[in-house]
């Protein structure tokens, strides 16, 4: 059939379109020197992920690690509450609460960092990272919510009305209903909400003047020195690509 | 009274007398419910208010107050002066909104295209095309770099590029790498709101003999536009705001606002921060205007 050929190819190129570029971060960190005209490296080496694995670069990855998922566990404890009553369309004008969820969205993250700055200075939690997990929070925390909402509604609902006339105590119908049934979208929100953590630039730059995150480190590589910045890039990639990986498997639910 | 409310719908009312109690009871059952509604959304809204609107008093309170002006002066508006007076800020307002706006409309008018081929083709094809949106954007600068600057491997392949697009003083880099990274976030989300109920009422659209023009205008659009003006405003707001591409990919001259702010305070000990925090106020009331007239656009005209 020339449809399902047709098809094919098109899947191909686009997957070709997107996986090509990033394939060439991979080339690139092992390419110890690739000058210009030449489309192979003319030696492939081990600086650039030495450099990446060496001090600095680890300890950014250390810090950008802890506060992404010390600010996605909050979002989601604090955001879960919110999510269902939104959710499950309980407020008569939920308008005014989306505007003020959608307001850090709107206004620039180095803008926040920024005016956050002033008071972490004056409560001495500069370059800590209380103040990172501060900064971020306000930034996850509208889209936990916003995706982990749809999850809420009749037929969760009626799930749990269900298991209690059935007889469940709450946390039973916690675990065994309600947990199951909101998991794949719990777990779309939680990606979401690592990955906004771990790829903010602004705010992380305006607040973390001393406890640098691996985006702040890795952006003047770019200029000076490729290599690095391209090793720097995979280490930046592979917790993205290991949350999408979990969260994948968290989806699958039985309810 | 309220019936949309769950806890009103609930009550049954057997006799004239009970129907008394039962209303009391459902009314109690209301507040009742209604605060913990409130409980259930203050520890969120808590959050956000007081981070959020602390971190823009900071700003506003470190746009008057410079450094360099003494304790005892109090407030002063120099900053906010000395912003508008200066002709790189006055260009980089303009670069900064042209990029925001060129980039939104590029990446909805892709995405709008790109979700109409997909909507009817399968998981694996939507699958692949959604693969940028968990890469973060100082990545696919990055990747950029690599393939676009002079001397990348689009140069080495080509054997020279037409123009230039990195660090390109126009900013077409920074516009592809936003595209790029923009148009499967919105496709997402118009693929989610083309769900099965529209392949539906365009077929009787067709039926009743509407082209296919009239089809997207009359029936695809109005389905659609809610979620791609939401999408839009999200995408502007970030353009405005982000400056890690334009920073990897973007010219030395015009800077986008966020850049301006940031080479503030690296010039100037004294008055960068409070210069700095004046421009990135401006900028949130930028994006904050944009969002409002994608909001009034939105909107129906007919109420639909």
């Amino acid at each position: 059939m020339p449809d399902t050929r047709l098809r094919r190819s098109a899947g191909v190129l686009l997957a070709a379109f997107f996986a090509l570029p990033l394939a060439v971060l991979v080339v690139r960190a092992f390419a110890d020197s690739w000058r210009a005209p030449a489309l192979v490296p003319q030696h492939f080496g081990l600086r650039g992920i030495r450099e990446a694995f060496s001090g600095i670069a680890l300890d950014a990855f250390a810090n950008s690690l802890v506060v992404a998922v010390i600010v996605t566990a909050i979002a989601v404890a604090v955001g879960w509450p919110a999510a269902r009553v939104l959710g499950e369309r309980r407020l008569r004008r939920p308008g005014a609460v989306f505007v003020v969820l959608a307001m850090p969205l709107l206004v620039p993250s180095y803008a926040t960092g920024n005016g956050l700055t002033e008071w972490l200075l004056r409560l001495n939690l500069a370059d800590s990272i209380t103040g990172l997990v501060l900064a971020h929070l306000v930034l996850v925390l509208p889209y936990v919510i916003v995706v982990l909402l749809s999850a809420f509604g009749p037929r969760v609902t009626v799930l749990e009305d269900m298991a209690r006339s059935l007889g469940l105590t709450p946390l039973q119908r916690w675990r065994w209903v309600t947990l199951p049934a909101v998991a794949p979208t719990l777990a779309a929100a939680t990606f979401l909400g690592f990955l906004v953590s771990w790829s903010e630039y602004g705010s992380s730059l305006a607040v973390g003047g001393g406890r640098e995150l691996l985006p702040v480190i890795l952006l003047p590589f770019v200029r000076s020195d490729p290599q690095i910045a391209s090793a720097l890039a995979l280490l930046f990639l592979a917790p993205a690509i290991a949350a999408l990986g979990l969260a994948a498997r968290a989806a699958r639910s039985p309810l | 009274m309220d019936t949309r409310h769950p806890a009103l719908a609930a009550p049954t009312t057997p006799g004239p007398a009970a129907a008394v109690v039962g209303r009391d009871a459902a009314r109690a059952r209301v507040r009742r419910q209604r605060r913990r509604d409130r409980v259930a959304l203050a520890p969120a809204l808590a959050i956000v208010v007081t981070v959020f609107g602390g971190a823009l008093l900071g700003a506003l309170h470190a746009s008057v107050t410079p450094l360099s002006a003494t304790a005892s002066a109090g407030a002063t508006l120099d900053s906010w002066r000395a912003l508008f007076a200066d002709p790189a800020f006055l260009d980089s307002i303009a670069f900064t909104v042209k990029l925001a706006v060129v980039t939104t409309l590029a990446a909805t008018g892709c995405a709008l295209a790109v979700a109409l081929m997909l909507r009817s083709r399968g998981t694996a094809l939507r699958a692949l095309a959604s693969l940028p949106v968990p890469v973060p954007h100082l990545l696919v600068a990055v990747t950029a770099v690599l393939w676009l600057a002079p001397g990348g491997l689009a140069d080495r392949i080509l054997g020279g590029l037409p123009l230039e697009l990195v660090r390109d003083r126009y900013g077409i880099g920074i516009v592809l790498v936003y595209v790029y990274k923009e148009t499967p976030f919105l496709v997402l989300l118009l693929l989610a709101a083309m769900g099965r109920g529209l392949a539906e009422r365009e077929e009787a659209a067709a039926v009743l003999g509407a082209s296919p023009a009239q089809r997207l205008r009359w029936v695809v659009w109005p389905t659609v536009r809610g979620p791609l003006v939401i999408g839009a405003i999200v995408v502007c707001a970030f353009v405005l705001g982000a400056f890690e591409v334009p920073l990897t990919v973007g010219p030395n001259y015009p800077l986008t606002l966020a850049e301006y702010a940031s080479q503030a305070t690296q010039n100037d000990v004294l008055t960068g921060e409070s210069l700095a925090a004046a421009a990135l106020l401006f900028t949130a009331v930028i994006a904050i205007a944009l969002a409002v007239i994608a909001v009034r656009f939105a909107k129906d005209p007919q109420g639909a």
